[in-house]
């Protein structure tokens, strides 16, 4: 079946609509109770986070806590998708290469220690710090001297300054107009100095500068709660007065707790439950287009895939609509390029080898002599299978391939077999933006010996593009990186298959759910209609 | 006695160590690199997957790890830590009170109901009583837990409200639901194993005698018929107490406990060697003791076993 496509109704509306509806919705919803004055308390679903420490935060789990507890220099827009004001006040360029960042006086860690220019400081070396093994470490290495720290040759980075109080300086290796993007992600938050003190005890209870605080400790896979900090130093202070994060090990448990009325918010709702979501939720539920790309990668160190023709071939024989209705109920958005429709810069019909053609998709696989027997990778995960095999059929029905055969194995079995490249075939893998820019959409992943480039595509061209973007201010860099898009469309060292929407359902209580590119729930707009 | 107990006891040595030998050694042969896909699609630093490869042992050969992580149990009792730096001393602390929660309220849940079905079951032979407990026993069996588990959380969780549909946060009325599909299984094996133990001993002779004797019914059956009867039936439910360790790996995932179980799991997939060896080896400690247990009690049930 298909659903109709439903999206989140509050989609765009900021923080004044989500009070004009909390201020009417004690009327509307008067049967079930008043609406709490100070905000209320929501419940929402969590898996266990790795880490909680941001510098070490790079999974979901975590990340979604981080965001509430911490405010970094630079806050992303959920309407734009646009860098905006969080601790830093504004911030000046003349070259993309030095920065200065003004910062707000306003902002003051948990425990009352004002955040100064040197909190950054320190945390940033700190994080890069081989001795602190931070997973987030690489996201810093556009800093002049991240080099020299990350590999225990320096204490400091060169490239890191506090000139006062309230001015941080950044020198970076080379032009990077994204800079203010990539700084609202959470291995930039600043943690204070008593973290570095013992940071065992700092991870049991981290004292942030954001919008929530810790009420008590992390309770290990059970759950975290947060309480609205009143002293924040924003401008839009949370919407409920607590938040409590449930720990859940099974998203099935998770849909029926909030069908129960246990839970107010499930952002997760599992694939096999889609069909049913609005018979069991009416008006409670929401679909959400995100940046979690789902491609099917070629490994170019094999022969067979070198041809282009071959790649675009493969491409056009795929129905990805018709994936979309008969395996997901609808419930992705069918790619038409590389970079997410969500995003700005994201175009509608950027991938002429996207569109459905078996025809001419035959003939030119015919003439560019593809293999005829092939071998499709991916890792055992929810439903992989099934959409890696339903690509196999297509390609098998529509293409001069004779035999296909699968190989399916453990995610960390996986990602070797890539980098000893292994891999002899079409592999399946996703993607998900850290920060809305279309930089990280596609430079590790398609630039020349980039960390997650598994096809090992290598483009003289591609790479002059990503660069030129890169260098660019960030206010005319959109085509730039569209133009370096356009190469990858063309060269289609990956197939574009679709982005994932998330699905959230939420209990009768609890109104405006929305959710941003990078699948986290906005909680702090959340509003509570009843006790 | 005593002798014998210690010599069991003593037989724990060589089972434990084969036990973690054996675990450590398939951790060791999951293929991949645990620290490379810790960071997810998201690749870390070269630096920092190489100290937590140093930190974690991961570079030395098999044996060489498991002797590090052997020396750091005997000499300083630790057990290694996870990939997040916990140590398994404290998961294991934090954890095994609420599998101990599960496997107790599971224990007494299947006992109860299984040898009051299995005793009414061959008191009434042949009778409605009779047929509908071979009828629901079959179908119980027959159904995989995680049905089981679903259907249990859908009737009396969701739709009826009786239970929690998941987490522990009602004290022991959260456990009720994960007990009855943890022990749904036994409950009917030992419901269809009393029932023909029970039938057997009613047509012996030392129950006719009894019953000639002129004593009351309840008393044949009760004093007579349910003591030789149940002697299988204990047996059963302290191999099956041993096993249902390994049940908890489903039923507390889906259940959302967190106990031993979920953690095994997801440590497997994590490929956390010292944490899966830290927990199985606990599993087979609380095997072998049980079955010790059960071994005793043997004695007390039945004069004829004597141990020397």
């Amino acid at each position: 079946m298909t659903l109709p496509k439903k999206r989140s109704v509050f989609i765009g509306a900021g923080m004044t609509s989500a009070l004009v509806l909390s201020a009417c919705a004690g009327g509307a919803d008067g049967e079930s109770g008043e609406a709490p004055e100070d905000g209320g308390t929501i419940s929402v679903y969590n898996c266990e986070p790795q880490y909680m420490i941001p510098g070490n935060t790079t999974e979901n789990c975590g990340s979604r806590v981080q965001e509430q507890l911490f405010t970094g220099l630079t806050l992303v827009d959920n309407e734009t998708y646009e860098a905006i004001p969080g601790v830093a006040e504004s911030w000046d360029t003349e070259d993309q290469i030095t920065w200065t960042f003004e910062l707000s006086e306003d902002y003051t860690f948990h425990n009352g220690d004002p955040v100064t220019a040197q909190d950054f400081v320190d945390t940033f070396n700190w994080v890069v710090d081989p001795d602190n093994a931070m997973a987030g470490a690489n996201f810093h290495d556009k800093f002049l001297g991240y080099e020299d720290v990350s590999q225990g040759e320096a204490e400091e980075m060169e490239g890191v300054r506090a000139l006062d109080d309230h001015t941080l300086e950044f020198e970076l290796t080379e032009p990077f107009g994204q800079l203010p993007l990539v700084l609202t992600y959470t291995s930039f938050y600043p943690m204070p100095s008593e973290a570095f003190e013992d940071i065992d005890a700092y991870e049991a209870a981290p004292i942030g500068n954001g919008r929530y605080q810790m009420d008590g400790e992390w309770r290990r896979d059970d759950g975290i709660d947060l309480e609205r900090y009143e002293e924040w130093g924003g401008e839009e202070p949370g919407a409920p007065q607590r938040i409590e994060w449930v720990s859940y090990s099974d998203v099935d448990t998770a849909y029926m707790d909030v069908l129960s009325g246990e839970l107010d918010i499930m952002p997760e709702v599992p694939p096999n439950r889609i069909a049913q979501v609005e018979d069991d939720f009416g008006e409670n539920w929401s679909q959400n287009e995100t940046s979690r790309f789902i491609y099917m990668g070629f490994p170019l160190y094999q022969e067979e895939y070198q041809d282009v023709d071959v790649r675009r071939a493969m491409s056009m024989a795929i129905d990805r609509d018709e994936i979309n209705d008969s395996l997901f109920d609808g419930s992705q958005t069918p790619a038409s390029g590389v970079l997410p429709g969500i995003l700005p810069q994201g175009r509608e019909g950027a991938c002429e080898f996207c569109e459905f053609d078996p025809e001419a998709a035959a003939e030119l696989y015919e003439e560019a002599g593809g293999p005829s027997t092939v071998t499709m990778y991916t890792d055992t995960g929810t439903g992989h299978d099934e959409y890696v095999e339903a690509i196999g059929n297509m390609w098998q029905q529509h293409l001069p391939i004779e035999d296909i055969t699968y190989e399916s194995m453990e995610f960390a079995h996986y990602l070797e077999l890539h980098e000893s490249e292994g891999v002899t075939g079409p592999y399946r893998l996703g993607w998900l933006l850290a920060y809305p820019s279309p930089q990280y959409a596609m430079e590790p992943l398609y630039s020349t010996d980039a960390h997650s480039n598994y096809s090992d595509y290598s483009s003289e061209e591609f790479d002059a593009a990503i660069q030129e973007a890169n260098f660019a201010d960030l206010e005319d860099s959109d085509e730039l990186y569209q133009n370096a898009e356009n190469i990858l469309l063309e060269d289609m060292p990956v197939i574009p298959l679709w982005f994932q929407d998330y699905f959230i359902v939420h209990s009768d209580r609890v109104e405006n759910v929305d959710m941003d590119l990078s699948t986290f729930v906005r909680v702090e707009d959340v509003v509570v209609t009843a006790e | 006695m005593t002798r014998y107990i210690i010599r069991r006891l003593l037989q724990f040595i060589p089972v434990v160590f084969i036990s973690t030998l054996i675990v450590y050694a398939l951790v060791f042969a999951i293929p991949g690199d645990p620290i490379r896909a810790l960071a997810g699609d998201r690749a870390m630093s070269e630096a920092v997957q190489e100290s937590l490869r140093e930190q974690y042992n991961l570079n030395d050969p098999f044996i060489v790890q498991y002797a590090k992580y052997m020396w750091g149990v005997f000499t300083a009792l630790d057990f290694g830590t996870t990939f997040q730096g916990r140590p398994v001393l404290d998961i294991i602390t934090q954890r095994l009170p609420v599998t101990l929660q599960l496997a107790g309220v599971t224990f007494v849940v299947q006992a109860i109901i299984g040898v009051i079905a299995g005793a009414l079951a061959a008191i009434n032979r042949d009778r409605f009583l009779d047929r509908l407990v071979q009828v629901s026993t079959v179908v119980v069996v027959a159904m995989p837990v995680l049905v089981i588990a679903f259907l249990l959380q859908l009737t009396f969780g969701l739709n009826l409200g009786w239970f929690p549909i998941s987490g522990t946060g009602q004290g022991l009325r959260s456990f009720i639901l994960p007990a009855i599909a943890l022990g749904a299984v036994s409950m009917a094996m030992i419901a269809r194993l009393l029932r023909s133990e029970l039938l057997d001993a009613l047509q012996s002779d030392y129950v006719r005698t009894a019953t000639a004797k002129g004593l009351t019914r309840s008393r044949v059956i009760g004093r007579h018929g349910m003591r030789n009867s149940m002697i299988p039936v204990v047996t059963f439910m302290g191999a099956d107490l041993a096993t249902m360790m390994s049940g908890t790996i489903l039923v507390e995932t889906i259940f959302n406990l967190p106990g031993l179980g979920e953690q095994v799991f997801s440590s497997i997939q994590a490929q956390e060697g010292t944490v899966v060896v830290g927990i199985v080896t606990l599993f087979v400690l609380f095997f072998v003791v049980i079955n010790l247990i059960v071994d005793i009690i043997y004695g007390l049930l039945d004069p004829r076993i004597r141990y020397e």
